[in-house]
């Protein structure tokens, strides 16, 4: 009798991990309506699978195009321009302030926001009773969880795992080559821009969480967020490499970027600039919270160590 | 009069000609008539201009009966009629304190913005936007009574520095005023240059847009600019008499330091829950006031409330060209009324000169 119930208690204890296993299974497809907690800390609820998708944000339409949900897209701003494909979308204007009839007719039940410049339409939009979704990642981290919360949000959470799994990987693989470096031989990182005015990424930027990983020493880790700096403090720093940022936001030609950063008055010792160690690098890869985030990592460990 | 100065005639008139618009009461009307009509006939014209083609005969059926299409009932009622509304309001709270300001500072140069108010409320707003960042998004829809508290702040700067200077001298008030603007702008600079992730909306905040119209804000608005605006129509004879002069006034028995600590004050308040709501949107206050007086003279009995009628039209026609020029991106609405309206003032201001 005894061992009976021992074994009936033995076959239950057993079978504990077994029901866990399939309640985590059962998760994994989702169930609408699905309520969501967005960077606005508002719960959103989707009543049902995205069908008609507006992003309002360059780093959403990359996004949505890494989980392979382009052709849900109905509309995206002029500013989204990666990949190519975005051109054949229907564009809803500037990215703030945002067009509301334009968003309207398009019938859209899902707005992916971004809140940093849409606090005012998110809220509108709202009231008018759409879905939106407000998203405002800061770090790489951040971006992961996006990524997740969107694949999540439209019903292929597994797609998003394993988007974010592989990313991760490779980021793991710079972190582990970074490792081996020893601190004093890191060289230390500038970056430039394209105007008179410097301005320079400090901590909390995602462009220095990008050069930290890849092994480089912001010159500019002092400071929070983008700041404006003056020449004497660059010289000052005396960089090893110099990146410089292009793209809708630095617009200039690589030589002309390079002469004049050389002939930059007080800077000449600058280490960088004598071993003409000048990088020229798409900023939309160092800007937007998107998977290609791992792309500029990849290309900063290069620039600082192959 | 043969004078190419804009101030003689407007400001300086002799008493026999102001005094000579004895059938006043018979503009009034008129004049309130064509105004509401035609407020009326260019909002109707105004709801059929937008991104999405809806035809004026859908229009017509939807405000009627309202039970159409879902998505153009929203487009009419919650987009394009509350913008309306709110431009119109706007539009006429910002003419009627800038005509009303231009008459206690007997300066033609002054607008809604000049005592120090609208600083103090994009100040405030400003503070606002840092903060919503700042701490993850909190109290978003708290903006406009941020923008409030700022607005007041600065009204009772003004205020008590006018009172210290010379007891409410016009100069005394308008140095206080741009004195107080010259220091919250410096203020407000040190916030732009320290910020970059919320800096565009802080940018776009100062630059007026009134994209985020609602019904809610509209009914906030509305009551304080409507009995602002009457409280000012019942001042109109002792700006009359202010203009003859400041002595004039004084010997007509008038407490001219009064009458102008009352008119900043109802002005402030008025423009300070406007502004809250719409940002700051520019030259509508500064020029309406003088088309207005070019077309039905300074009587101000007759100007402000026209004033009030013109900035409404104006400012939802500036509106219109702002959504559709370039659609579906929107212009900011303080670009379109400084561009529609300096060639328009200059216009009439050379045919009443001819």
């Amino acid at each position: 009798m005894k061992i009976f119930k021992k074994s009936i208690l033995i076959f239950i204890f057993l079978l504990f991990p077994l029901n866990l296993f399939l309640l985590m299974g059962s998760s994994i497809t989702v169930n609408y309506p699905l309520t969501i907690i967005d960077d606005t800390g508002t719960a959103v609820t989707i009543p049902q699978e995205p069908q008609r998708i507006i992003s309002t944000a360059p780093s959403n339409t990359e996004i949505l195009f890494a989980l392979g949900l382009q052709k849900k897209i109905v509309g995206i701003t002029n500013y989204c321009n990666f990949p190519e494909e975005t051109k054949n979308i229907e564009k809803i204007g500037e990215m703030t302030p945002l067009n509301l009839e334009k968003i309207i007719s398009l019938y859209p039940d899902l707005i992916l926001a971004y809140p940093g410049l849409q606090l005012k339409e998110i809220q509108r939009l709202r009231e008018l009773g759409l879905s939106v979704i407000a998203l405002d990642p800061l770090t790489l981290e951040d971006t992961f969880k996006s990524v997740k919360m969107i694949a999540n949000i439209c019903g292929i959470s597994e797609k998003g795992s394993l988007l974010v799994d592989n990313l991760t990987q490779r980021v793991n693989i710079i972190k582990s080559k970074v490792l081996k470096i020893p601190i004093s031989v890191r060289p230390k990182i500038f970056v430039g821009s394209t105007f008179e005015t410097i301005f320079t990424p400090g901590a909390g930027t995602l462009f220095h969480e990008l050069i930290t990983l890849a092994g480089g020493e912001n010159i500019a880790a002092g400071l929070s967020f983008w700041k404006k700096v003056s020449p004497e403090f660059v010289a000052q720093a005396e960089p090893d490499i110099i990146i410089v940022p292009v793209g809708a936001m630095n617009q200039g030609e690589e030589s002309k970027i390079k002469r004049d950063l050389s002939q930059h008055p007080g800077w000449s010792n600058i280490p960088a600039i004598k071993n003409q160690k000048i990088f020229i690098v798409n900023e939309d890869l160092f800007y937007r919270a998107v998977p290609r985030l791992v792309d500029g990592l990849e290309l900063l460990y290069g620039i600082f160590y192959e | 009069m043969g004078s190419n100065c804009y101030m003689e005639f407007s400001m300086n008139k002799p008493l026999v000609e102001i005094a000579g618009y004895t059938n006043w009461r018979k503009k009034l009307i008129l004049m309130l008539l064509v105004g509401s009509l035609s407020i009326l006939v260019v909002s109707l014209i105004c709801l059929n201009f937008g991104v999405v083609p809806i035809n004026p005969k859908d229009i017509i059926s939807l405000l009627l009966n309202g039970t159409q299409d879902k998505t153009k009932n929203l487009i009419i009622w919650q987009l394009r009629a509350p913008r309306i509304v709110l431009g119109v309001i706007t539009g006429a709270a910002l003419s009627t304190v800038g005509g009303a300001f231009q008459g206690i500072l007997r300066n033609p140069l002054a607008d809604p913005y000049i005592l120090g108010v609208s600083a103090g409320a994009a100040l405030g707003a400003c503070i606002g936007i840092a903060l919503q960042h700042a701490t993850g998004y909190l109290f978003a829809s708290y903006l406009p009574l941020f923008a409030f508290i700022g607005a007041m702040f600065s009204l009772y700067l003004v205020y008590q520095s006018s009172k210290i200077s010379y007891s409410a001298n016009s100069t005394g008030l308008l140095l206080a005023g741009v004195a107080i603007t010259f220091l919250f702008s410096a203020l407000i600079t040190i916030l732009l240059a320290i910020s970059r992730k919320e800096l565009q909306s802080m940018v776009f905040w100062l630059m007026g847009d009134l994209s985020a119209a609602n019904w809610k804000k509209i009914s906030i608005i509305t009551l304080p600019a409507i009995i602002g605006c009457l409280l000012l129509f019942f001042s109109s004879l002792d700006l009359n008499a202010l203009s003859l002069g400041e002595e004039e006034a004084l010997h007509l028995g008038i407490n001219t330091g009064k009458l102008r600590i009352r008119i900043f004050l109802i002005g402030s308040i008025i423009i300070a829950s406007v502004v809250s709501f719409t940002g700051l949107i520019g030259f509508v206050g500064l020029v309406i006031p003088h088309i207005a007086r070019l077309l039905v003279g300074p009587d101000h009995r007759i100007m402000l409330p026209a004033s009030a009628f013109l900035g409404g039209i104006f400012l939802i026609l500036c509106d219109v060209l702002a959504r559709t020029v370039i659609a579906p991106t929107e212009i900011p609405i303080g670009a379109i009324t400084a561009i529609v309206g300096a060639p328009l003032f200059i216009y009439l201001l050379r045919r009443k000169n001819k």
